[in-house]
């Protein structure tokens, strides 16, 4: 069976499309952080926080829609340009946890500073660390990492966002072999006018030995501004994240040598699929920072705000808000922490939870600075709060590097995929005498014998109950969507948006129960609110995911999709108001 | 019933005539119902020669006995008599039967299944009713009512067929018209209309019979209609001159009781390494286009061969020709290259009659020996075939494909 062979998966995520308990990257909660990197790390902690609280203004950099020259020289002291790039090089050398944790701190404070940080190294030069020569990287990181060149990500067109078909820009390789001759345009760079070396996607053509046909594939270039031709627009206005810089790249060519070709021409695809899926993790934690702030700001509105006689913080609503303010924060560190300490510890397979913690994470963050507005009233809506210039800076994180939507799609389908079942089940009360391991579960479970799965070693024996029954249901309709659909469940993207929904909060789920249960275990101070917190959430995910799956409303989607039909046709809301007119 | 060996509407036939000794009877023998009727005597088919031989019956005096035994006669006469599509007829075969005898009185009554032969009597007039597709009506069921009372088995299979027929009588997509044409061109189409269920599907007439009209039983020049839709085309397209096609039939087609025989051009299904490739899986940078899913094997597989789970080739184009032979055929391969130019360069193999496979060999090639039980037929060499245009080859073997009716190909065709 494929994934006892090649394809065996450790991922939690992939697990739950089969209906198995991968408990290996979940529980315990991981940490991988040697005692040299806790130190380093509470060492940088300190100044980074400091830089953040006292030399860099926000909202200034958000008025001017860049950032200030004291900030930036700041930055690059700290050493914030390189964090990832080895010492050899220049650059901090932290791990991926020790990095998670920076980012929480700079999401705390400016998500400007954050992006314009992170289009430089987390995407901008992630494929040279990735599939860098050693020639291309000793050429180019030390001064990345320095922080004197910055580096930009180039994928975008106007006619491409997630489609690499529609790719135009193009390179043409020299008759003599030894450069490329790049042209085309970029949209919506970050630090399009600021960087100097540009990872950039361009279609090349090659030709197939096997064939002899010429085809156009993508390949990764790393271009930088001094070969000439490389021009960008004007900074665009946006609605959040001013104070980083985005434009378009124009590239008119371009002489690019064939010695800057990033991997190997025309393995661009995975070079950008590669990238993508690797900076996805610090999302989450930026965004978890970004909560902290947020919620720190409304507890002290709501404890010092006084009306009816009393503290608002007193009365249910607000209390309630502050409640699920505080569950989507805890939800939300919870993965980032874990899938890093995951990636640290060798994990290949976290592309799914890398997804899932940018998904939840956008959206939580998007709620819970909406709430924190909500509770402040008017003075959340006033731009001297600050809060107001986070929630527009969040809306583009569940936009860009994979728009939520579509990074639902890649959950339910990666997890389809690699956790495939085939069209196993044809009568499930086949042949009850060989039972070995899968047959067993599977064919207990579609005789609704259970499936015989426990979290009894690993969670605390307060908190197992109601993940069971999720991963059971999940598991169950998983099943039965596969066998409905086979490979047409590519299309059906009403189901596979529910599937994702609930894969994400079954992972929510075990992700707390991890956490929790290491506190308890650990008996930390914060056991027993952790508890609280782990118990609410899986109680209300728990209801979440039966309401969503049980049973899939497929005539709902029917008409969900008459009525866009509808509007399409009649190119926006379909008749006049009640009026008539 | 006792009548299931009597020949159909046998005038003349021996009637044991278990019941009618009654003075009545004409020194002939035969019961009443089974003398010729009073009418024209040339005129023995039609709802007329129904009505008269009932009327007749009605008019003869004396007990009404062996009620049963007419009513399945009659039955079992109206197919030849014409009337077993018409209701009228029907209602008064059920007037012939007695009105409130044999309506039980009571529920206890009713619990003891009381006359059983006479509701199979009913239930054999509503069961033909059935087959030919008469719908009953208010007034049948009324007549029933009166003669079985409202629990019995006729009237709760009228009630039953009151429900269900009226809404299957449109459940045909393709319904024939109530009288078919003589077996021909017009079957034909039908036919094609019927198999060829795709609307874009187009039926080309390649070749008018000559004789026109009638049987085209040993006419020089059978018809030839053939139906092909624009998907088949493209499939043909794709298919590719460097395999090759089968002729195959013929296959049998009933059209109420009339019997067509269709041939089909057919491909075989790629083998699994040359099958359209899935979308390019460099096609999307965040979600995957095309999932890989792997069959698994286990104990609750299936491993019994099941005939629907057959993957069968393209369907390229159907035929149906008044002949079976593979010059008629060969004559439908030349047509459909109009629309088809990949016909000129691919290779027809027919496999006729009894599915033996010969590939066309070039024109004049020899015929091989046959061994039958029967005595052989004659194999004649005909000249071979002038060398038809674009390469396309058919054999100048005149051995027949063996569809019904299918005269021994003359020499020289």
């Amino acid at each position: 069976m494929s994934e006892l062979g090649q394809r065996e998966s450790n991922s939690f995520a992939v697990g739950m499309f089969l209906g198995r308990l991968n408990t290996e990257q979940v529980f315990p909660y991981p940490s991988a952080l040697s005692e040299e990197q806790e130190q380093t790390l509470q060492e940088l902690v300190g100044p980074v926080t400091r830089f953040f609280e006292e030399v860099n203004n926000p909202a200034r950099n958000d008025e001017l829609e860049r950032m200030e020259d004291a900030t930036m020289q700041g930055l690059k002291e700290l050493g914030a340009f390189g964090l990832q790039v080895p010492p050899e090089m220049g650059g901090l050398g932290l791990s991926n946890t020790q990095y998670a944790r920076l980012v929480d701190i700079v999401g705390q404070h400016d998500l400007g500073v954050g992006i314009t940080l992170g289009a430089h190294q987390s995407i901008g030069f992630k494929g040279l660390l990735l599939y860098g020569t050693p020639a291309q990287k000793k050429k180019y990181l030390p001064r990345l990492a320095t922080g004197e060149t910055v580096a930009a990500f180039c994928l975008t067109e106007p006619g491409s966002g997630s489609d690499a078909a529609s790719i135009r820009t193009r390179a043409q390789p020299s008759p003599c072999g030894t450069f490329y001759t790049l042209d085309g345009s970029k949209i919506w760079i970050s630090n399009g006018g600021l960087a100097e070396i540009f990872t950039v996607f361009a279609k090349t053509p090659l030709r197939d030995e096997g064939t002899g046909e010429t085809k156009e594939k993508i390949t990764a270039f790393i271009v930088e501004r001094s070969f000439g031709g490389v021009t960008h627009g004007a900074p665009e206005k946006k609605m959040g994240i001013r104070a980083s810089n985005t434009a378009e790249v124009h590239f008119e060519g371009v002489r690019v040598p064939a010695e800057n070709v990033l991997g190997v021409p025309g393995g661009g695809f995975k070079v950008a699929m590669n990238i993508l899926n690797n900076g996805r993790f610090g999302m989450a934690a930026a965004m978890a920072g970004t909560m902290r702030g947020i919620l720190a700001k409304a507890v002290e509105h709501a404890t010092n705000r006084t009306q009816f006689g009393d503290k608002i913080h007193n009365f249910g609503a607000i209390q309630e808000k502050l409640a699920r303010m505080a569950l989507l924060q805890y939800v939300t560190e919870s993965m980032a922490y874990m899938i890093s300490a995951n990636m640290d510890q060798g994990a290949t397979d976290f592309q799914i939870e890398a997804a899932i913690s940018k998904i939840f994470g956008s959206e939580a963050a998007w709620t819970v600075t909406d709430e924190c507005i909500q509770v402040m009233g008017g003075m959340g809506f006033m731009q001297e709060s600050g809060v107001e210039r986070v929630l527009r800076d969040l809306r583009v994180f569940r936009i860009f590097e994979g728009t939520n939507d579509i990074l639902r799609l890649f959950v339910a389908l990666n997890g389809f995929q690699v956790g495939g079942l085939g069209s196993a089940l044809k009568s499930p009360l086949g042949n009850v005498g060989v039972l070995a391991g899968e047959v067993t579960r599977r064919l207990r479970r579609k005789a609704g014998l259970g499936s015989g799965l426990s979290l009894q070693d690993h969670v605390h024996p307060d908190l197992q109950e109601s993940t069971l029954q999720c991963l059971e249901l999940f598991a169950e309709t998983a099943d039965a969507l596969l066998l409905k659909h086979g490979k047409n469940i590519v299309d059906e993207q009403f189901v596979l948006k529910r599937v994702a929904d609930s894969a994400i909060d079954i992972y929510a789920m075990v992700v707390v129960l991890s956490r929790a249960s290491r506190s308890l275990a650990m008996e930390q101070p914060t056991a027993q609110h952790e508890r609280l917190l782990c118990d609410t959430w899986c109680q209300e995910a728990h209801q979440r995911v039966f309401a969503t799956l049980r049973p899939l409303p497929t005539e709902s989607f029917r008409n969900l999709r008459g009525i866009a039909r509808a509007v399409v046709e009649s190119g926006g809301v379909v008749g006049p108001t009640p009026l008539g007119f | 019933m006792c009548q299931h060996s009597r020949p159909e509407g046998d005038p003349a036939g021996q009637a044991s005539g278990d019941a009618s000794g009654d003075a009545s009877q004409k020194a002939s023998g035969a019961p009443v119902w089974r003398r010729p009727p009073r009418g024209a005597q040339g005129e023995g088919q039609g709802p007329a020669a129904f009505v008269a031989a009932l009327a007749a019956l009605e008019q003869a005096p004396g007990r009404r006995v062996g009620r049963l035994e007419l009513v399945a006669a009659a039955l079992a006469a109206m197919p030849a008599l014409g009337v077993a599509r018409d209701r009228e007829a029907y209602h008064r075969l059920l007037r012939l039967l007695p009105r409130g005898v044999w309506v039980p009185r009571g529920p206890f009554q009713r619990l003891l299944a009381p006359f059983p032969r006479q509701q199979e009597c009913g239930l054999q007039i509503l069961e033909q009713m059935e087959q030919y597709g008469v719908i009953p009506d208010a007034e049948t069921r009324f007549l029933l009512l009166g003669v079985f009372g409202p629990h019995s088995r006729p009237v709760r299979k009228c009630q039953r067929m009151l429900y269900w027929l009226p809404r299957l009588r449109h459940v045909d997509p393709h319904p024939l018209p109530p009288s078919l044409p003589p077996s021909g061109l017009a079957t034909a189409h039908l036919g094609l209309r019927r198999i060829a269920n795709d609307p874009d599907a187009h039926i080309t007439v390649y070749q008018r019979p000559v004789p026109d009209e009638g049987d085209d039983e040993g006419s020089i020049q059978p018809y030839i209609v053939g139906a092909q839709s624009p998907d088949q085309q493209e499939l043909l397209a794709r298919h590719g001159p460097a395999r090759p096609v089968f002729v195959e039939g013929p296959f049998p087609l009933w059209l109420r009781s009339t019997r067509l025989s269709y041939y089909v051009l057919r491909g075989d299904p790629l083998p699994p390494h040359l099958r359209e490739d899935p979308p390019d899986p460099e096609r999307s940078l965040y979600y995957p286009l095309h999932l890989d899913l792997d069959l698994e094997r286990g104990p609750w597989d299936d491993d019994d061969f099941d005939v629907e789970e057959v993957e069968e080739g393209p369907v390229f184009a159907l035929c149906i020709a008044g002949a079976g032979d593979r010059h008629t055929l060969g004559k439908w391969i030349a047509g459909l290259q109009e629309a088809n130019p990949v016909l000129g360069c691919t290779p027809v193999v027919f496999r006729l009659g009894d599915g033996e496979p010969t590939t066309a060999g070039a024109p004049g090639g020899h015929p091989e020996p046959r061994l039958e039980a029967a005595p052989p037929r004659p194999v004649v060499l005909g000249p071979p075939d002038p060398p038809r245009r674009h390469g396309h080859s058919t054999s100048g073997d005149t051995r027949s494909g063996g569809g019904p009716g299918a005269p021994p190909a003359a020499p020289g065709e």
